[in-house]
């Protein structure tokens, strides 16, 4: 503190007590600087010397069928069987009249075989099992299958390496009206102005607007 | 017990004890390695208020195979006797020539919020205070088709059914950036990017000074201003350290790609809610994987791409 006194405009007590004050700072600017390097000195090292862990095999594909298919109507022949067929296009009556048909110019007869009434059939008359439906829905929706095929349509679960469940088509669309539903959302996250942390609340200004 | 099988298959030509542990700390906590000195730590625990040994942990970075593996233990005891069920802590590591990427196809999302509670399931977050990684902002269609500005996004809508008219849904988490503000801020190391693309947290190595949550430009990151509540019957004790063990108040989380999942192969839990299939997850460096396939056939973007980040999350039209 003296040896500061003879800095020029010295001898005056408050420039002393100036010269002192920024000495101190000077000091702990020093002194940060060094603890900044000690702290980067000790950053950890990111390299983390990972030993080799092999990719998993890709396992096979399950196509899962959909769970619709054992409700109250399949088998169809337990009522359609011995029936006379009446091939006349028309709309969906008595038993079937809780189904809506909402879907391009199709009737029963499109996708359903009359004479093999567990069968669906393709446009070329092709028997397909219910099981395979996708069969049909892709003659028509070919780009749909080849983004299904990619995996880019259509839910999977499962592994993204290992096995992979798929969803067919009628896991998500009704088949007879396929628009996806609307469904209930799960309740919406809490606004700032409703969170409460040990009896405080979100200041006013973090509050956000929608 | 696939992470502790790597570990032991890469330490398989050393001699044990090859490794000369230091500290007095080491020493209490590692003679006998077994019960007695686990009793002892925690009797110091006790007398100081705090777990020592978290305390005085390595960053993730640093542990040594056999540190790691005492730590995992430790938690494992630790989450297993607070919770009352079995729990397991992994540490599993990367894949070899595996960089993850997610995709989601905003022409279908609709809203449900069902990824955003499967998150909070699959990753033990806080139910109170509630803190969900997933936000899904809601816009106006005609919005979108002028630009996104995030800023306009709705997280709060509340309609009965959704999607309603005329609006459109973005799901927003972590984005895995490559270049990540997040992990550059961090003055601790406690965030950085995994070989894999996952941007992790070490949770004992943060010490919540949010930096990180003020330079990420998408708001992915969570902090724990209260102690965090989970229920013991709704705790997922299928964990990994970086990923889904429980928090602690003072610490910033986020989406980790659900690590403890996709490193064993599965799909992330959002992925496997999305009732539409909106989802898609997979492998960078693998041509003919999901996320590859988008990329290669469909219009995809990332958000705030002027800013250089290189997210490993796309967003995509089907």
């Amino acid at each position: 503190m003296a040896g500061r006194a003879e800095d020029p405009g010295g001898g005056d007590g408050g420039a002393g007590v100036q010269l002192a004050t920024w000495s101190v700072l000077g000091g702990a600017v020093v002194l940060v600087v060094a603890l900044i390097g000690v702290r980067l000195e000790h950053q950890p090292d990111t390299s983390r010397d990972y030993p080799s862990r092999p990719l998993i095999a890709d396992g096979e594909v399950v196509l899962l069928s959909s769970e619709e298919l054992d409700d109250e109507y399949y088998p169809c022949s337990d009522c359609h069987e011995g029936e006379p067929t009446n091939r006349t296009v028309r709309g969906l009556e008595d038993e079937h009249e809780d189904h809506e048909l909402a879907h391009g110019d199709l009737w029963c007869l499109s996708c359903h075989d009359a004479d093999d009434r567990d069968s669906l059939h393709l446009a070329d008359l092709t028997l397909v099992d219910f099981d395979e439906s996708w069969r049909l829905c892709t003659q028509c929706h070919g780009d749909k299958l080849a983004d299904w095929r990619a995996g880019i349509h259509g839910k999977r679960t499962g592994h993204w390496r290992g096995e992979k469940r798929f969803r067919t088509c009628v896991s998500c669309h009704d088949p007879h009206d396929p628009p996806f539903r609307q469904l209930a959302p799960e309740p919406p996250p809490r606004r700032p102005e409703q969170i409460v942390i040990h009896g405080a609340t979100v200041p006013e200004s973090h509050h956000e607007e929608s | 017990m696939k992470s502790r099988d790597r570990r032991a298959a890469s330490r398989a030509g050393e001699a044990a004890g090859s490794t000369t542990r230091r500290g007095f700390l080491k020493g209490v906590a590692t003679v006998g390695a077994g019960a007695a000195a686990a009793a002892t730590a925690s009797a110091a625990s006790d007398v100081l208020g705090f777990d020592i040994e978290t305390f005085l942990q390595k960053n993730f970075r640093e542990l040594s195979d056999e540190q790691l593996e005492d730590v995992l233990q430790r938690m494992e005891r630790k989450y297993s006797a607070q919770y009352g069920k079995d729990v397991r802590v992994a540490a599993t590591g990367p894949m070899d020539g595996v960089l993850f990427g997610y995709g989601l196809d905003i022409s279908r999302c609709i809203g449900c919020r069902r990824c955003v509670y499967a998150c909070v399931e699959e990753n033990n977050q806080s139910r109170d205070p509630e803190i969900h990684w997933i936000r899904v902002l809601e816009f106006e269609r005609e919005a979108i088709v002028r630009g996104i500005e995030l800023e306009d996004g709705n997280p709060y809508y509340d309609h009965e059914k959704v999607p309603a008219d005329d609006k459109v849904y973005m799901p927003m988490a972590c984005m895995h950036c490559e270049d990540s503000p997040c992990a550059k801020v961090c003055p601790t190391g406690a965030t950085w990017q995994e070989p894999d693309g996952i941007v992790v947290i070490d949770y004992d190595w943060c010490i919540g000074c949010r930096y990180c949550m003020t330079a990420c430009p998408y708001g992915a990151r969570h902090f724990n201003w209260a102690e965090p509540t989970l229920p013991a019957d709704e705790v997922n004790p299928d964990m990994h350290i970086l990923g889904n063990r429980p928090r602690k108040k003072g610490v910033v989380e986020k989406c980790s790609f659900c690590i403890q999942r996709v490193r064993d192969g599965r799909y992330p839990a959002c992925l496997e809610a999305c009732p539409v299939g909106a989802r898609k997850f997979g492998n960078l460096l693998d041509p003919e994987s999901e996320i590859r396939q988008v990329m290669r056939t469909k219009r995809t973007f990332v958000l705030k791409a002027e800013l250089g980040t290189n997210p490993k999350f796309f967003y995509f039209y089907g």
